[in-house]
């Protein structure tokens, strides 16, 4: 939290003290609070970082934690549908391929069984449109700063934006989440997919 | 579906993502063997040698579609989760989480996935990496296949522990208080350039004080005796905080 070399240019001196946040996505929607790993409880996290200046409003889109976990280091060391490089059979699900929670664990699960289904079947593995939260996620495992990569959870900041601007959030995720499932809807049937479970 | 396949495929682990994806190949015509270490060798966090046993909360957080974890799980429906239905099983009142019962829902599993004729479960700890196969050993991976994964994917491949920062959304920073800069000019990020890649929350002395004041009073969460982690000195100021003038000054990570 130095504030050293860096100025505000609005009053061209140092601040006393600087927080740092750090571009997480390409698509410039998540910013990582630099150096702030943290066991505070979730509500002391809210509390907490919306005392740095600018952040009063923050919405957070993951949070803080330290836990014991082994993950690997996916966009370092996986292909895009999470297999060794050097064998597309070979695959990796589950919290070990970076993703935090239960959801987005069996989420690769799903993928990784449906995917493997297709290569021994000669066919090339595929992945939903980053419109979706699936997809979202696993393009998110493939472009990560391999330098600072960290577990992720399903969140929006993910997601492709929509092509016009929605200014009350609610309605945005809702049109968000419309898109997403008709487009996993529509990747499903490309792909020849099967649907409900029999 | 696809074309039913002779070659037998090798799952390591059936948690969450092993027992799905054990379902999701067999529904397609593949004979799946899944390799689970429970009954043979326990682990720090799970109680039982079922399929899917949930070892922390027992929600799966919200089903509305406009929350992103909602999404995610109405998007698996769409592809026929099999998880998602034993939580449907499994579920008890918790409002617009989906919550469960964590004994019925990990039987839901075990029942379900063990009774398909194409998959079957052997108890053996696994530790080599199978092909065809897909590997889903969890946080708690074992040494013998953590040191399999380091062998195939390189020794940097694999952390064992994970120090997660809290991201915000974009669009919630206030912009009339940030400013853009990197130090040195040497701070980048692919094509965001020097410039683009840091925003920067300037303190004045009392906010810094009543920043720090809170972060120390905080309250932490403790978890379970598995999931304790080493101090890594120096390398959390959230932590080191209680040193003040050590975080204005140490170096940022």
């Amino acid at each position: 939290m130095k504030p050293v070399v860096l100025r505000d240019p609005r009053t061209g001196r140092e601040a006393y003290a600087i927080a740092q946040l750090r571009m997480e996505d390409r698509g410039g929607r998540m910013w990582n609070l630099v150096g702030f790993q943290t066991r505070l409880r979730i509500p002391e996290q809210q509390r907490v970082f919306r005392l740095i200046p600018g952040l009063e409003n923050a919405e957070f889109l993951r949070y803080g934690s330290i836990h014991r976990n082994s993950y690997v280091n996916s966009p370092a060391t996986l292909t895009p549908h999470l297999s060794a490089r050097d064998d597309a059979a070979l695959l990796f699900a589950g919290q070990l391929t970076g993703v935090e929670g239960y959801t987005e664990s069996t989420a690769t699960g799903l993928l990784a069984g449906i995917n493997l289904s297709r290569i021994l079947a000669g066919e090339a593995p595929v992945i939903p449109p980053p419109t979706t939260m699936l997809g979202a996620l696993y393009r998110y495992l493939r472009e990560a700063d391999p330098a600072h990569f960290q577990p992720m959870n399903a969140n929006f900041g993910l997601v492709d934006d929509l092509t016009t601007r929605v200014k009350d959030k609610r309605a945005k995720r809702e049109q968000l989440a419309e898109r997403a499932l008709a487009d996993l809807a529509a990747w499903r049937d490309a792909a020849l997919l099967s649907g409900a479970p029999r | 579906m696809h074309t039913s396949s002779s070659e037998l495929i090798h799952i390591v682990r059936g948690g969450l993502a092993g027992s799905e994806a054990a379902w999701q190949l067999a529904e397609r015509g593949h004979s799946v063997v899944i390799h689970e270490m429970r009954g043979v060798r326990g682990t720090p966090a799970h109680k039982t040698d079922r399929l899917a046993e949930l070892v922390c909360s027992n929600t799966f957080k919200s089903t509305e579609t406009s929350n992103a974890h909602g999404l995610l799980k109405a998007e698996m429906r769409l592809l026929g989760s099999i998880v998602l239905w034993a939580a449907d099983e499994a579920r008890v009142p918790g409002g617009t989480a989906l919550a469960v019962d964590r004994e019925v829902f990990s039987a839901a599993v075990h029942e379900r996935v063990t009774s398909q004729p194409r998959i079957s479960v052997v108890r053996e700890e696994m530790a080599m990496l199978p092909s065809p196969g897909i590997v889903a050993t969890g946080p708690l991976t074992s040494d013998a296949l953590a040191t399999a994964i380091r062998e195939r994917l390189g020794i940097a491949s694999l952390a064992f522990y994970d120090a997660i920062a809290p991201i915000v959304s974009r669009e919630s920073i206030d912009d009339a208080v940030v400013f853009q800069a990197s130090r040195y000019g040497k701070e980048t990020f692919g094509a965001a350039g020097a410039e683009g890649a840091y925003l920067n929350c300037p303190f004045t002395r009392e906010q810094y004080d009543a920043f720090l004041d809170a972060l120390i009073a905080g309250d932490q969460h403790h978890g379970h005796e598995f999931d304790e982690v080493p101090y890594f000195e120096g390398c959390m100021p959230s932590r080191r905080s209680r040193v003040v003038d050590a975080t204005r000054f140490a170096s940022d990570r």
